[in-house]
């Protein structure tokens, strides 16, 4: 099978390598680069458990192929150890138990911080429509919503505003 | 008084031990294990439903060396799972078909290369010669005269018929009687992360290690050294961090076995990650139920008695450890729930069908029964003109009763089911529900209010499971636990936490008892080699067994150290105290701490008679009866249907719970949640269909829906605690209890929305489509009064 040459940044790393173009972004990392926190739940774009973040927006892992993301900056569950929303979410889903198995998790992180950095002042509802691209079988999403809520409020009481251009548009 | 460190105890929302490494992407899954030139692995499977099997081509050069077929696999013993129950028919389940297939998906051949991709392309050179025979579909249809045979030398197409007839004909006058049909669909337990296996033989260690998630490493253990003929000492499983279970990782696959033979002859690791659709449409399904039902009551609303036939529909296989009739079996002793009646009939059949085999999941047969009972309840209240809470208060358990032996002679062991009602119907405001009725909706939605109660028999023992004789009976649930040198604490146990957080709630235990920080204290699960023997996690026993075993040895902890600490402390081993993690006396007091320096570090300072022990021990615990807890829980939920559409919402769910002693609030509360989420999907959405050639129709999440966050609102949740009598501090297993009662009490308040139309529904998943056609029922029946009700 032919090989394509790819050169991109992982969590900030410069990342050169050669895949087949039937390899998807979640295989090569996890595989390849051993980057194991990206989980891969059904690989056909449903359950949203791969979901990372190609260039600062969230997206699928298991339909990307590794072969489209030349030049892209890919930031992993591993490359949010010191992100600022990220570390506020960790402790929020710990404290309202928003993670059973952990499995979803990684990818309920990326969408949750999205949520956080994307949307002003959203109701309950909203934040359930926003993270409806992630399936959970554990939780019944009471803590995960809760979580993100609260994460959201805090920044806004603190008089973080949303950030324009950030995240899904 | 412990000060701080009872706030970690029993009853503490102690936050999880195991949380801090899942949200930093380092946990570790089946999938996540890599070691030296692991390979993986990919199987050819059966496309057909059931056929006759002539030949397995594989390319000449890669036979035996790539790809293996079953003639390859000298000395592999099927996988068969018996039952002791009279009449029960043996399936053998060979681990790649060799004469026939009974199911889409089922394993002919296996594929090793250096990825899952290239091990797909040699799949793809393996070609089937298969002669197509009709096949079972439906387990309706596998019951009739003449239907094709899976099985061709049992005669007919049932693993095993269950009955019981308790006084039946008693029932027959009374003035209420009342027959319905009701289905349930096929499921998928569906956790986010599918089965995995990676196999290695470790020459040091003359041993297979198996990495395989897993609710129940020991029960694999058992399977893999029977199946392969190996020693126990030469099998070692390990299942690591596990993506959820609910019932679905309690099985051995044959894929299992098929990956330990390989491992040990190709001289490096290999792996299988099941797909999405493998394990939608090839691993095991669950919950497929059919019941004919009638009620017996008196026109005061109380019950007199349940007759009832019901099919289950278990597959082709009977799957290791359970066999293929725990649920069907199950539903004749479970029907009558948590309600007190004088006649009961129920007789069953465990169908064969060319599909997957079955397991028991969340809830097991209770899902089905409490849908089937609970809408007839309600049946019931309907003709007689009574709300259906007041039919439920008159023929439930009453508190005074406990403990009491239900018409199938189950124990339950304590409770108050009539409070927890009506808790829950005062929290849903049942008035309030019934002006708004009246009232009517602007937006045209029918309003309609439903509940359920039912009773989960938790963490049963040996004297439940002797009588089944599946391959698995539980017995003495052991923990090891230790102090370790400097003073904290291991425990050591053989279930499994996969979500349920037991890193931490049997830490807990420990600290309740012993005083030890929460944070000093690992809970090492998950691997034959370091952990007693145990059946694993399943049946909601986990918290009773392995957090009585977790108790039991930290009482015993608890003597050894004040034995040396009474040395310690020159009290002559006389009387001293454990608190706070010190030991004390009216004088002084000496750490735990210093009691492990001493043990471990300066022994030179232990008297001649010192307890040999130490400070460790290995201890078996079971409740006082193992009959099993029993919890139970009302639910409420208001709907709205709109007619047109056929659109079911959620606009208020209420949970009134009785678990006994909570060790973890919080986490019963997220296992109460996660339960009905699962519970709504049952109701709502999950539906594994297959066609008449028995093909599955649902191969990926597109097809079979899981409820999402928009799909599943956050109830509110009472908790009553009513101790059990028989377990350490009043536990009851709670686990599987959320996912029970949901299909129920939608299905009533659906039931009781479409009741203006004159529509019932009596089959689960309640989609658009069957409120459209029920009600499109109601209307033809309404049209020509002479249609027989209950088409």
């Amino acid at each position: 099978m032919s090989m394509t040459h790819i050169a991109l940044t992982v969590n900030g790393s410069p990342v050169a390598g050669t895949v087949e173009p039937r390899t998807n972004l979640a295989d090569f990392l996890r595989e390849t680069h051993n980057l194991t926190g990206t989980h891969i739940g059904c690989e056909h774009g449903v359950c949203g458990a791969c979901t990372l973040l190609i260039d600062g927006v969230p997206a699928r892992s298991c339909i990307t192929y590794a072969a489209a993301c030349e030049g892209a900056a890919i930031t992993t569950v591993e490359g949010l150890d010191n992100d600022e929303v990220a570390t506020e979410l960790r402790a929020a889903f710990t404290r309202e138990h928003a993670l059973q198995c952990g499995y979803c998790t990684p990818g309920m992180l990326a969408s949750a911080r999205d949520v956080v950095l994307r949307m002003d002042d959203p109701s309950e509802y909203d934040v359930r429509v926003a993270m409806s691209g992630n399936l959970c079988r554990c939780t019944g999403y009471v803590g995960i919503i809760r979580a993100t809520m609260s994460v959201l409020q805090a920044r806004r009481a603190r008089g973080i505003g949303p950030l324009n251009g950030a995240g899904r548009e | 008084m412990k000060g701080e460190a009872k706030a970690q105890g029993i009853g503490a929302s102690v936050l999880r031990r195991e949380d801090d490494r899942l949200l930093r992407g380092r946990g570790q899954f089946v999938g996540d294990i890599k070691l030296a030139g692991l390979k993986d692995v990919a199987f050819v499977r059966s496309p057909l439903a059931h056929a006759r099997v002539h030949a397995v081509h594989v390319p000449e050069a890669e036979r035996g060396r790539r790809i293996f077929a079953a003639a390859d696999l000298d000395g592999v013993k099927p996988i068969v799972a018996i039952t002791a129950l009279a009449g029960f028919k043996v399936s053998e389940q060979p681990v790649l078909a060799v004469d026939k297939v009974r199911q889409v998906g089922e394993l002919m051949a296996m594929c090793v290369a250096d990825t899952r991709a290239q091990a797909e392309d040699l799949a793809a050179m393996v070609e089937l010669d298969l002669e197509e025979l009709p096949a079972v579909h439906d387990m309706v249809q596998a019951l009739e005269p003449g239907a094709p045979l899976l099985h061709e030398h049992w005669g007919d197409n049932v693993f095993l018929e269950s009955a019981m007839d308790v006084n039946i004909e008693a029932a027959f006058d009374a003035p209420v009687k009342i027959t319905r049909t009701v289905r349930t669909a096929r499921q998928s337990m569906a956790p986010m992360e599918g089965r995995g296996t990676v196999a290695v033989w470790d020459n040091r260690m003359e041993q297979l290690v198996l990495y395989t998630g897993s609710q129940m490493p020991h029960i694999v253990r058992n399977g893999i050294a029977e199946c392969l003929g190996l020693q126990q000492r030469q099998v070692r499983v390990i299942s690591p961090d596990v993506g959820g279970g609910f019932g679905y990782k309690g099985i051995l696959l044959p894929e299992d076995v098929c990956l330990a033979w390989l491992a040990m002859r190709c001289g490096h690791p290999v792996r299988w990650l099941e797909d999405r659709r493998e394990a939608l449409t090839a691993s095991a399904n669950c919950r497929e139920h059919y019941y004919n039902i009638t009620a017996y009551a008196d026109r005061d609303g109380r019950l007199r008695g349940i007759d009832c036939t019901a099919i289950v529909d278990s597959g082709a296989y009977s799957s290791y450890p359970f066999s293929a009739c725990l649920e069907a079996a199950q539903v004749v002793s479970i029907l009558p729930g948590p309600y007190d009646f004088p006649s009961y009939r129920c007789k069953t059949w465990s169908a064969a069908t060319n599909k997957c085999p079955i397991l028991p999941y969340r809830g097991v047969a209770r899902t089905g029964v409490c849908y089937t009972m609970e809408l007839m309840i309600d049946a019931i209240a309907r003709e007689v003109g009574m709300e259906p809470y007041e039919v439920r208060l008159k023929n439930l358990v009453q508190p005074e009763q406990m403990p009491f032996d239900n018409i199938t002679r189950k124990h339950f062991d304590s409770g108050d089911y009539p409070e927890a009602l009506r808790r829950a119907m005062a929290a849903i405001d049942l008035p309030a529900i019934r002006a708004r009725q009246q009232r009517g909706e602007p937006d045209g939605r029918l309003i309609g209010v439903g509940h359920s109660i039912y009773c989960e028999q938790a963490a049963h023992g040996t004297s439940v499971y002797a009588g089944w004789g599946i391959p698995m009976v539980p017995g003495h649930e052991q923990a090891t636990v230790r102090v370790t040198p400097d003073g904290g604490l291991e425990i050591r146990v053989g279930v499994h936490s996969h979500g349920q957080g037991m890193e931490t709630t049997l830490a807990q235990v420990a600290n309740e008892i012993l005083g030890i920080p929460v944070d000093r204290i690992k809970v090492v699960h998950g691997d034959t080699e370091y952990t007693p023997y145990s059946t694993g996690s399943w049946g909601s026993r986990c918290a009773v067994m392995a957090g009585g075993a977790v108790a039991t040895a930290s009482r015993e902890i608890a003597k050894l150290v004040k034995g040396i600490g009474s040395h310690l402390l020159q009290a002559g081993g006389g009387d001293v105290d454990l608190v706070d993690g010190k030991v004390v006396t009216a004088t002084g007091s000496v750490t735990i701490e210093e009691v492990a320096h001493t043990w471990y570090r300066r022994p030179q300072d232990l008297p001649a008679g010192i307890d040999p022990r130490g400070l460790e021990t290995t201890i078996g615990f079971k409740p006082v009866r193992d009959s099993g807890t029993f919890s139970y829980a009302a639910h409420a939920v208001v709907v709205a249907v709109d007619p047109e559409a056929g659109d079911i919402e959620l606009l208020n769910y209420v949970i009134v719970e009785d678990g006994g002693k909570l060790i973890n609030p919080m986490v019963v509360d997220g296992q109460v949640y996660g339960g009905l989420a699962q519970g709504i999907g049952t109701a709502l959405y999950e539906e594994m269909n297959y066609d008449s050639s028995g093909q599955p129709l649902a191969s990926t999440l597109a097809d079979y829906m899981l409820p999402g966050p928009t799909e599943v609102p956050a109830p509110a949740i009472d908790h009553m605690e009513t101790l059990s009598p028989y377990t350490e501090f009043g536990v009851k297993g709670i686990g599987e209890g959320g996912a029970i009662a949901p299909p129920a009490a939608i299905g009533n308040a659906v039931n009781d929305a479409l009741r203006p139309l004159g529509a019932e529904l009596y089959q689960s998943p309640m989609t658009p489509r069957r409120v459209l056609e029920a009600i499109r029922a109601a209307r033809q029946r309404a049209a020509s009064p002479t249609v027989a009700e209950g088409a």
